[in-house]
């Protein structure tokens, strides 16, 4: 039987909504009884898919398990969703998101992340805005089918009915969620559109429906100012776990049958395979040598033999030569010299620019550059994968993109999508290496196993990670404003040239000559912009491929990390407006502020600088010097606009000229990211944020010579150390009004340039290239002394 | 070759049959299934592995195995253990117990991804045996400076630590 549930939804918006949302009772009753709430595909889109493997691949059927919420009769509730948990506290405000539509308390819901066969929608970690609008849009529509079953069951109206805890009461009676679905099994199902992640050429990353299935239709759902549980500090709920040792990790699956694997890699990024070294059985009775193309790898039962056996035999496996990098220190010099020809994305008019440049009385030119950098994840990559006889392949991984990395392996080992089952569990954070579903030790682990034919462990060195994963590129910019009389930004032209940040290959598929998927050389303008009142703008992104992108190894693979592309062009741009307010002698919040009409904006610099006992005045300040050997202090501040969230960053650091050493000493961080739904996850998310801002405005950069990544190791690819966390103090502005926004990206990215504005302040020099190193700093201020 | 080592983990006599030169970390998560310690860098330099040695910090990935024959092992599974003996909790209490280190790591919110945060617990109960009351300083100085290398945290949660340790150090007190 079939039963329209009376749900209220707006007759405009359900027309969105291909199949009505309908409770469907199954034809037998399980002891215990459950609501399920399944997806329910377009029809049309379930007709194309019957021939294609996504359908029965997913378990898209909804008679399946793969469903988006389980209400049982014990009042727990189950929720699925493709999307992960990367450290960032996801876990707890999906709890929060059901919990609140559903009128339940958020420690009653379990969750299942990640895993393609248990969990319906596809998604990735950074897609969290739209993965709660989802799992909320859920539990408002299952809401509405309870509150129809209760109304029903009492013989009342809906309206007459009220909720809390889980508990419906009308009517003089009350039941609970639980006895509600009693004795029953039903099915409600769910309007959604959407497409799984697949390989797909046209996509500049290589691959399409990175935010897998959406959630359509307009139910009803709480306002914002009716919250109970999101804005409040539930905790994260797999943190006990972390803490006592029993959390199951990606590196800790063990299958029967299982070898333990580990990698010989080639010498440098180019280098192809001339012949294979020797195994010494009687040393390394267990080991086998394993390897297609340049992939070559030993295998072992034993961890600690596949180690010593794979350092024996890549003593003596023999390689070509290549040298066909520029080396780090000629990087921006590599980039100066090529010939860009049109941007791959430009915002703005520019004619209307140049002329308002020619036009204005004043014009600042400067260029802002940074070496490559690397998510460098404490834990190198590690993955098992299982590819059987019968042609099922599982993959055990921490990927953030599961369906699309599914869909990397299906289309590597050419196998049809239903084929692949890829299981998520927690590990190192991935900091957005495998958002496109690539990078790692996947590619690895499925190309060893199919070759074995047994389970395969593939644990990557740290020394592999740093030197073979994926790279946030090295950047170049260019920046002209043109100032008024009265030095305000009239004009303002930016140009970025940099290597793509979208190649999503597996390694092992690169080195083993197996299907890739493709990426395309562009780059892009970042879509928020703070300045309205700047009257002419145009921005230019120029991309190009990754550097030795012909070489066996496929090059220094680009991808994204971070808040891409605000990371890098925020330290550029409000580099530009912090010397911009010193060349008009204002005070630089001041002066951000005469150049927006956002009040968001304009509150949370307000109110950041109040707590950071900010006072108006220009910058440089006037004790400030470019000698001696104490310490001379300075302050600075920058902006950034992302995903619904402004942030406002101002450092406090202290530069010692005769060392050029730089050290932050406070930092105040602050934002508007909305309404806030977890405030102390939020205050661990700033504060972790200006940590790994500060590491990357300090100290980091991959170097590399002619042939390989030279940095390997933590000791000359270096991170911030806890010794250098300064005092940290967090601004946080709730509002119920402005929807949610980001809250755990962008802290990194307010930081770099409010420690150059800082330094500025302080020595009257503007650091123009991340790391600002001590050694950097010196050149900067031996060339400031006249050389 | 491969030879039965007696180890003494978390307060229990185990027999492995390892390589001597294995390092110990493989032992206690391979062999007998301990994976509170973790592998990082493998060369001691970022303390994702970090375990007690009769209650001194050491890196499991490069001590091996047979270094550790006669003394006493300790991981994070353990570190409830021995709170209870230090305690005299009762087996019923000391069961439903978490050393107040892994409690104040709850209560603060430490741990984001997570991976490194095993080391940094072991840190923290090594400081606060020595300093029952650490300033930030020594807290800082703990996790940075001590041989062979900082402990390090990729998702910046340094700040958290301060505060957890302080907790910690206060409830020990208490």
């Amino acid at each position: 039987m079939s039963v329209k549930i009376d749900t209220p939804i707006d007759p405009a918006a359900a027309n969105d909504s291909p199949i009505p949302t309908t409770l469907t009772r199954r034809g037998f009753v399980q002891v215990g009884g459950a609501l399920f709430v399944s997806l329910a595909l377009p029809a049309a889109f379930s007709a194309c898919t019957k021939r294609s493997p996504v359908a029965s691949g997913n378990q898209l059927d909804p008679a399946l398990l793969a469903s988006w919420l389980e209400i049982r009769s014990d009042n727990t509730i189950l929720a699925r969703t493709g999307r992960t948990e990367t450290g960032t506290g996801m876990s707890s405000y999906y709890a929060q998101a059901i919990a609140e539509e559903l009128n339940v308390r958020p420690e009653t819901i379990s969750l299942i992340l990640g895993d393609t066969d248990r969990t319906p929608d596809g998604g990735y970690s950074a897609g969290f805005i739209f993965g709660m609008a989802n799992v909320r849009k859920v539990a408002a529509y299952t809401y509405q089918a309870l509150l129809g079953l209760a109304a029903a069951q009492f013989g009342v109206p809906v309206s007459s009915l009220s909720v809390v805890d889980g508990v419906v009461s009308g009517g003089g009676k009350s039941l609970s969620y639980g006895h509600l679905v009693q004795g029953q099994h039903l099915d409600l199902k769910i309007p959604i559109i959407g497409k799984l992640a697949k390989v797909d050429p046209s996509e500049g990353s290589g691959i399409s429906g990175l935010d897998g299935f959406s959630v359509t239709g307009d139910p009803p759902m709480k306002p914002m100012s009716q919250f109970k549980v999101m804005g409040t500090s539930f905790p994260v709920p797999g943190i006990p776990a972390k803490v006592t040792g029993k959390t199951q990790w990606s590196c800790d699956i063990s299958v029967p049958g299982m070898l333990h694997a580990r990698m010989v890699r080639p010498p440098t990024l180019g280098s192809t395979l001339i012949s294979v070294g020797v195994l010494d059985k009687r040393q390394f009775p267990s080991a086998e040598i394993v390897g297609k193309g340049n992939l070559l790898a030993v295998v072992s039962p034993n961890e600690w033999e596949a180690i010593g056996a794979a350092q024996a035999v890549a003593a003596s496996t023999k390689w070509t030569e290549w040298a066909g990098l520029p080396g780090s220190e000629n990087l921006t010099k590599t980039l100066r010299e090529r010939k860009w020809g049109a941007p791959s994305e430009s915002r703005g008019n520019a004619a209307e620019v140049t002329a308002a440049l020619a036009g204005a009385p004043k014009t600042i030119s400067v260029s802002y550059e940074q070496p490559y950098v690397r998510h460098a994840p404490i834990g190198p990559f590690v993955a098992v994968a299982d590819v059987r006889s019968d042609g099922g392949v599982t993959v055990w991984t921490h990927s953030s993109q599961s369906q699309g990395l599914r869909a990397q392996i299906a289309n590597t080992l050419s196998v049809p999508m239903e084929k692949v089952v890829v299981r998520w569990l927690e590990h190192s954070g991935q900091y957005g290496r495998t958002t496109f579903g690539g990078d790692g030790a996947e590619g690895d682990a499925v190309i060893l196993s199919r070759l074995t034919g047994k389970p395969v462990r593939v644990q990557w060195t740290l020394e592999e990670d740093l030197a073979w994963s994926s790279v946030s590129p090295g950047w170049v910019a260019d920046l002209k404003a043109g100032m008024d009389g009265e030095g305000r930004v009239v004009a303002l032209h930016t140009a970025e040239y940099a290597p793509h940040q979208q190649d999503a290959r597996l390694l092992g598929a690169i080195l083993a000559g197996m299907p890739c998927s493709t990426s395309k050389p562009r780059t892009w303008v970042t879509e928020e912009w703070p300045y309205d009142k700047i009257p002419h703008v145009l921005r230019e992104s120029h991309g190009m491929p990754n550097l030795a992108a012909e070489s066996a190894g496929g090059g220094l693979r680009g991808n994204i990390m971070r808040t891409p592309g605000q990371r890098q062009q925020v330290f550029a741009l409000e580099g530009l407006i912090n010397e911009a307010a010193a060349a008009a002698k204002a005070d630089p919040i001041q002066f951000r502020i005469e150049h927006t009409s956002e009040q968001r904006l304009i509150d949370v610099l307000n109110a950041t600088a109040k707590a950071a006992g900010w006072k108006s005045r220009q910058s440089p300040h006037s004790g400030a010097r470019r000698t001696g050997t104490s310490p001379v202090t300075g302050r600075g501040v920058c902006v950034v606009f992302r995903n619904n969230a402004y942030w406002v960053g101002i450092a406090e650091v202290a530069v010692t000229p005769a060392t050029g050493s730089v050290r932050a000493t406070k930092f105040t961080i602050g934002a508007d990211c909305g309404k806030i739904i977890n405030p102390r996850q939020l205050d661990r998310c700033m504060k972790s944020g200006v940590v790994m801002g500060l590491s990357e405005a300090l100290k980091e950069e991959v170097t590399f010579d002619k042939s390989q990544v030279t940095s390997k190791n933590w000791n000359s690819y270096k991170i911030l150390t806890m010794a250098e966390v300064p005092e940290i103090k967090v601004v946080q502005i709730s509002r119920d009004d402005k929807g949610f926004g980001g809250g755990s990206e962008a802290a990194n990215a307010v930081v770099p340039q409010a420690v150059a504005a800082a330094i500025f302040d302080a020595t009257g020099l503007q650091p123009r290239r991340m790391p600002m190193r001590a050694e950097y700093m010196t050149a900067l201020l031996k060339e400031a002394a006249g050389g | 070759m491969p030879g039965e080592l007696t180890l003494t983990v978390n307060g229990a006599k185990q027999v492995v049959s390892a390589a001597p030169d294995t390092p110990l970390l493989f032992v206690l998560r391979n062999e007998l299934k301990l994976t509170g310690p973790r592998l990082g860098c493998g060369m001691a330099q970022c303390g994702a592995c970090a375990v007690l040695l009769n209650g001194k910090e050491i890196r499991s990935c490069v001590t091996a195995v047979s270094d550790a024959v006669g003394k006493k092992v300790t991981t994070i599974e353990g570190l409830p253990e021995i709170w209870a003996g230090q305690k005299g909790l009762n087996p019923a209490d000391a069961a439903a117990t978490l050393h107040p280190v892994q409690q104040a790591w709850i209560d603060e919110q430490v741990p984001q991804c997570g991976y490194c945060q095993s080391g940094m617990m072991i840190v923290a109960v090594e400081l606060l045996a020595k300093n029952p009351n650490p300033t930030v300083a020594q807290i800082k100085d703990a996790f940075t400076h001590k041989p062979p290398s900082p402990h390090l945290c990729r998702c910046g949660t340094y700040a958290a630590i301060i505060d957890a340790v302080q907790r910690a150090a206060k409830t020990m007190k208490a």
